[in-house]
C-alpha cells in the first residue's frame, strides 16, 4: 500500500510537470494546445530511442529535448497563420499523426509493443524516484514562476489578451509564441524522459489524445495562469483518478465503470469548472508583477 | 524642408468598391508635429492603419527614414520606431494598469532576460507617468475596467513609454476630461522636445491650434489642405468638407 | 474501376453528413463543436434501443434524429453559448468534455462491445461491375437524401435564406429583422439531425460502437476545414477530397515509384492520410480550398 502511495505521488509530480507546461501555453499565452501529449511523447521516445541504440540516459535526455524542441517549433510555425480554434485542431492532428507513426514504424519505435527495458535512473527505488520527480517539479515551478513574473511574462500575457496592442508596441507575436512553445516543451519533454525511465517502457498507448484532455482538466480545475493551481490540479486529479479502482472494488462494479469514471472525472471536471468557476481553484493573480 | 521621417506616396485603400484612401502623398518632417483633420469617415484612421501595417494597403509606397516599410508586419514597423495608438483602445482584462504600463516599454522583455533574472529599471518612470495622468488610483485595477477616457490616457502613456521616434495618435483627447487635455498636450510637447515626431488625429481645434504648427485635412480619401491651423478657414474645400456645400455657401455669404 | 468509384462515394457519404453538420453549426455558432461527432454516436445508439423495444427501424431512426436535434439545441443554450463568451478554444474543449460524458454514459449503458442492427445480411451483389450490399445502398440513399434535403432547405426556403444571411453577417441580419436566435436554434437542430443521420448511415453498413464518434473527429474536421468551416456544402466536397485521397492511398501501388514491384501504404496509415491532409490544409489553405476569405488580424 505504501508503495502504491509513492507510485501515485510520483505520477502526480510527473503530471504536475505536464500541467505546468500546458499552463504556460494555455493559461499565460492563450495557446490552446490540444496536442500536449505529443510533447511528452517526444521526451519519452527520445529516452527510449537512445536506450535502444545503446546510449545512456543523459544522451536520451538530450535527444528527447531536441525532439521536443523540434515539435514545439512545428506547433509554433502552424500557429502563425491560424486562429485559436484552428490551431487546436492542428495540434490535435499532429499528435495523432505522431501516435500513428509510433504505432506503425516498428523498426524504429517497436510498434504497438513499444520499447521496454529502460533502466531506473541512478538505480533509484520508489522513494528515490519520487525525490527526483519532486525536484524536477520544484525546479520547473521556480523557473516558470520567474519567467512569468518577468517582463517577458507580461509580454506573453499581453499577447494573450490584446495581440493588436502588443504588436503596436513592437512585440514580435510569432516570436513570443515560438519562445513560449520552446520553453514549455522542456518540462513536458523532461516529464516524458522521467516517466520512460520510471515505468521502464515507452509505447504508443501512452500517447492517446485523452491524456491531453486529462492535463487540460488539471489546468482548468487548478486555475489557468496560476502555477500553484496547475500543480494543485495535477495532484487532485491524480489522487481522484487513482482512487477510482478502489471505489470500483468497494462497490463491486465492472471495469466499464472504471473507464467511465475516468471520462466523467475529466469531462465532468472540465465542464463544471468552465461553466461555474472558470478561474479555477486558484485564480490568476492580477497585478503581481512589480518590476 | 528637413529630411522627412515618414514619406507616403500614392497610398490607396478601398474596402470593396468603397475607396477610402484615393492616392495619398504626404511627408512628415523629423521633429515636427502634424495635425491630421477631417470629417468622420474621411479615412484618417484607415490612413494610420495602413501606414502602421495593421490593415493591408492596395497600393503605394511608405518609407520610414528612407527605407520602405510596406512589407513589414505591425510589430516590425513599431520596432523601427513608428508607433500608433488606437481610436478605441482595448485593454487587457487580466492585467493591471501598472502591468500593461510596464509591458509598454520593451527593454528587458526577452526570454533570456527572464531566465537570467535581468530586470529593466523602468518601474520608476512608469509610476511617474501614471502619476502625471492621474492614473495612480487605478494602477492596480484590471486595465479593461477603467473608463474610456482613462484607457485613452493609458494608451498614450504606453505609447510614450515605448519611446517611439514617430508617434501617431488617433484622437488622443476624445472622451478625456478638459483639464487632462492640457496635461496630454504638455506630455506631447515634452516628448516632441525630446525629439519625438508626432502625427495627431484630432477633432478638437483648440487642441490642434495649441499643439500643431502644421495640419493636413483629409476628405473622402483626398488630402485637401496642408497649412497652419489658423489658415484653414481660407480653404474653401475645408469649409465645404466640414459644413457641406450649402453650409459653405452660407458661410461665404455671412463673410 | 467502378468498385473504386463506389468505394469513393460510400466513404464520402460516411464523412459528409457529419462534416456538413459541423460546418453548418460553425456558420452561426463560431467554434468547432466537437460534440457534433458524438451526436453521430448517440443517433444510432438511440435508434438501436428504440428498434429493440419494437419500433420499426425507420420510425426509430426518425425519433432518434429528432431527439439528438433537440439535445443539440439544449446543449447549445445551456453550455456552449456560455462557454463561447470565454473564447472559441474554451468552447471547443467544453464540447469535447461533453463528448467524454456522452462516451461515459454509453459505456455503462451499452457497454464497450460493438453491435449490429438486426437486418438480414444479404450477400453482396453485382451492380455495374461493383460488389455492393443492400445495406450499403440503403445507407447511400439515406445520406444523399438528407444532403439534398438540407441543400434544398438552405437555398429554396425562407428559413434557409435567413440562415445564410445570419451566417454572412449576424448584426446586419438582426438589423433587418431576422430573429437571429431563432435561426441559430434551427440550424443547431438541423446539425444535430444531420449528425445523427450520418451516424445511422455509418452504422447501417457495419457496426455501432462507442468509438464511432472519436474515430470520426479527424476525418470530419479535415473535410469541414477543406470545404471551409461555416460553408456546409463545401464540406461535401471536402469529404470527397478526403475519400479520394484515402481510396487512392489504399489502392495505389507505390512500388514502381521506389523501384520495387509492390509497395502499398500500410493499412494503418490510410486513416492517417486525412490527418495529413488536414495539417497541410491548415498550413496552406486554412480557410478552405474553395474560399478566398481574408481575415482581419
Ligand atoms: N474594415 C472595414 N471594412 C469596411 N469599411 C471600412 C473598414 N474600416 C473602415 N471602413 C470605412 O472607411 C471609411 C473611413 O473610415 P475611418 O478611416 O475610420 O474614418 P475616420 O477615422 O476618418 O473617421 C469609413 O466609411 C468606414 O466605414
Ligand atoms: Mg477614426
Amino acid at each position: 500500500m505504501f508503495d502504491f502511495i509513492l507510485h501515485v505521488a510520483i505520477i502526480a509530480a510527473l503530471n504536475g510537470l505536464l500541467a505546468l507546461s500546458l499552463n504556460l501555453q494555455l493559461g499565460y499565452a492563450g495557446l490552446a494546445n490540444f496536442g500536449q501529449i505529443a510533447l511528452f511523447g517526444a521526451g519519452a521516445y527520445g529516452a527510449a530511442l537512445a536506450f535502444s541504440w545503446g546510449f545512456g540516459p543523459f544522451a536520451g535526455l538530450l535527444l528527447g529535448l531536441a525532439l521536443v524542441s523540434l515539435l514545439a517549433l512545428v506547433f509554433a510555425r502552424l500557429g502563425r497563420s491560424l486562429g485559436a480554434d484552428y490551431w487546436g485542431i492542428a495540434t490535435l492532428s499532429i499528435a495523432e499523426i505522431l501516435r500513428t507513426v509510433a504505432t506503425n514504424e516498428t523498426w524504429l519505435t517497436g510498434g504497438a509493443q513499444g520499447i521496454g527495458g529502460l533502466p531506473q535512473l541512478f538505480g533509484f527505488d520508489l522513494p528515490g524516484t519520487l525525490a527526483l520527480a519532486a525536484a524536477a517539479l520544484l525546479a520547473t515551478y521556480l523557473v516558470l514562476r520567474g519567467v512569468t513574473q518577468s517582463k517577458f511574462g507580461l509580454a506573453v500575457r499581453l499577447l494573450r489578451e490584446e495581440p493588436q496592442l502588443a504588436a503596436s508596441l513592437g512585440y514580435d507575436l510569432a516570436g513570443l509564441r515560438r519562445r513560449v512553445m520552446l520553453i514549455s516543451g522542456v518540462p513536458a519533454g523532461l516529464c516524458g524522459f522521467l516517466y520512460a525511465h520510471y515505468v521502464t517502457f515507452v509505447g504508443p498507448d501512452q500517447l492517446f489524445a485523452s491524456e491531453t484532455f486529462f492535463i487540460w482538466a488539471m489546468v482548468v480545475i487548478g486555475g489557468l495562469a496560476n502555477h500553484s493551481g496547475a500543480v494543485l490540479g495535477a495532484v487532485a486529479l491524480q489522487i481522484l483518478s487513482a482512487s477510482i479502482p478502489f471505489a470500483k472494488d468497494a462497490l463491486g462494479l465492472t471495469s466499464e465503470y472504471v473507464a467511465a469514471a475516468r471520462l466523467t472525472l475529466t469531462g465532468g471536471g472540465l465542464l463544471l469548472f468552465l461553466l461555474l468557476r472558470p478561474q479555477g481553484l486558484l485564480p490568476e493573480r492580477i497585478g503581481s508583477v512589480r518590476a | 524642408m528637413p529630411e522627412p521621417v515618414l514619406s507616403i506616396r500614392g497610398l490607396r485603400k478601398a474596402f470593396g468598391a468603397h475607396v477610402v484612401l484615393g492616392g495619398i502623398d504626404l511627408d512628415i518632417a523629423v521633429g515636427s508635429i502634424v495635425g491630421l483633420l477631417g470629417p468622420n469617415g474621411s479615412g484618417k484612421s484607415t490612413l494610420l492603419d495602413t501606414v502602421t501595417g495593421f490593415v493591408p494597403k492596395d497600393a503605394g509606397r511608405i518609407e520610414l527614414d528612407g527605407r520602405a516599410i510596406e512589407s513589414l508586419d505591425p510589430g516590425a514597423i513599431s520596432r523601427r520606431g513608428l508607433v500608433r495608438t488606437f481610436q478605441l483602445p482595448r485593454m487587457p482584462a487580466r492585467m493591471s494598469v501598472r502591468e500593461v504600463m510596464l509591458a509598454a516599454e520593451r527593454s528587458g522583455s526577452g526570454l533570456a532576460d527572464a531566465l537570467l533574472g535581468r530586470r529593466a529599471p523602468s518601474a520608476l518612470a512608469v509610476d511617474g507617468l501614471l502619476e502625471r495622468l492621474l492614473l495612480t488610483p487605478v494602477a492596480e485595477q484590471p486595465a479593461s475596467a477603467i473608463s474610456g477616457g482613462q484607457k485613452k490616457l493609458l494608451s498614450i502613456a504606453m505609447a510614450l513609454a515605448n519611446r517611439p521616434r514617430l508617434l501617431c495618435l488617433d484622437e488622443p483627447t476624445a472622451g478625456v476630461h478638459p483639464n487632462l487635455r492640457q496635461e496630454i498636450m504638455a506630455l506631447l510637447r515634452d516628448a516632441n522636445a525630446q525629439g519625438v515626431t508626432l502625427v495627431v488625429v484630432e477633432h478638437d481645434m483648440a487642441f490642434i491650434r495649441g499643439l500643431c504648427p502644421r495640419c493636413v485635412v483629409l476628405d473622402r480619401g483626398e488630402l485637401i489642405a496642408d497649412c497652419a491651423p489658423d489658415d484653414l478657414a481660407d480653404h474653401p474645400r475645408v469649409v465645404e468638407a466640414y459644413l457641406g456645400r450649402a453650409g459653405a455657401r452660407a458661410a461665404r455669404k455671412a463673410a | 474501376m467502378s468498385q473504386l468509384v463506389f468505394d469513393l462515394v460510400l466513404r464520402t457519404g460516411d464523412v459528409a453528413l457529419v462534416a456538413v453538420a459541423l460546418s453548418a453549426a460553425y456558420s452561426l455558432v463560431r467554434f468547432p463543436n466537437i460534440a457534433t461527432v458524438y451526436y453521430a454516436t448517440i443517433g444510432p445508439f438511440l435508434t438501436y434501443v428504440l428498434a429493440r423495444v419494437g419500433l420499426a427501424f425507420w420510425l426509430a431512426a426518425a425519433l432518434a434524429t429528432v431527439a439528438v436535434g433537440v439535445l443539440a439545441v439544449v446543449l447549445n443554450a445551456t453550455v456552449f453559448d456560455r462557454l463561447l463568451r470565454s473564447g472559441s478554444a474554451i468552447a471547443m474543449i467544453g464540447s469535447l468534455a461533453v463528448g467524454m460524458l456522452v462516451t461515459a454514459v454509453l459505456l455503462v449503458t451499452a457497454g464497450p462491445d460493438s453491435m449490429r442492427f438486426a437486418f438480414a445480411l444479404s450477400p453482396p451483389q453485382d451492380l455495374l461491375g461493383a460488389r455492393v450490399t443492400a445495406l450499403q445502398l440503403w445507407s447511400m440513399g439515406l445520406s444523399s437524401a438528407a444532403l439534398l434535403g438540407f441543400a434544398l432547405i438552405l437555398f429554396f426556403t425562407d428559413i434557409g435564406r435567413c440562415m445564410r444571411a445570419t451566417a454572412a453577417n449576424a448584426d446586419l441580419a438582426r438589423a433587418t429583422g431576422i430573429d437571429a436566435h431563432g435561426v441559430i436554434r434551427v440550424i443547431t437542430f438541423a446539425s444535430g439531425v444531420l449528425a445523427a443521420l450520418g451516424g445511422i448511415c455509418l452504422s447501417l453498413k457495419g457496426e455501432l460502437n462507442i468509438l464511432m464518434g472519436p474515430d470520426l473527429i479527424l476525418p470530419v474536421f479535415a473535410a469541414a476545414i477543406l470545404g471551409g468551416l461555416g460553408n456546409p456544402l463545401g464540406a461535401i466536397l471536402g469529404a470527397a477530397v478526403i475519400a479520394l485521397t484515402e481510396v487512392i492511398a489504399a489502392s495505389t501501388n507505390f512500388g514502381p515509384l521506389l523501384g520495387q514491384a509492390f509497395l502499398f501504404l500500410p493499412v494503418n496509415y490510410i486513416g492517417a492520410t486525412s490527418f495529413a491532409i488536414l495539417v497541410l490544409a491548415l498550413l496552406f489553405r486554412p480557410y478552405g480550398l474553395f474560399v478566398n476569405e481574408v481575415r482581419r488580424v
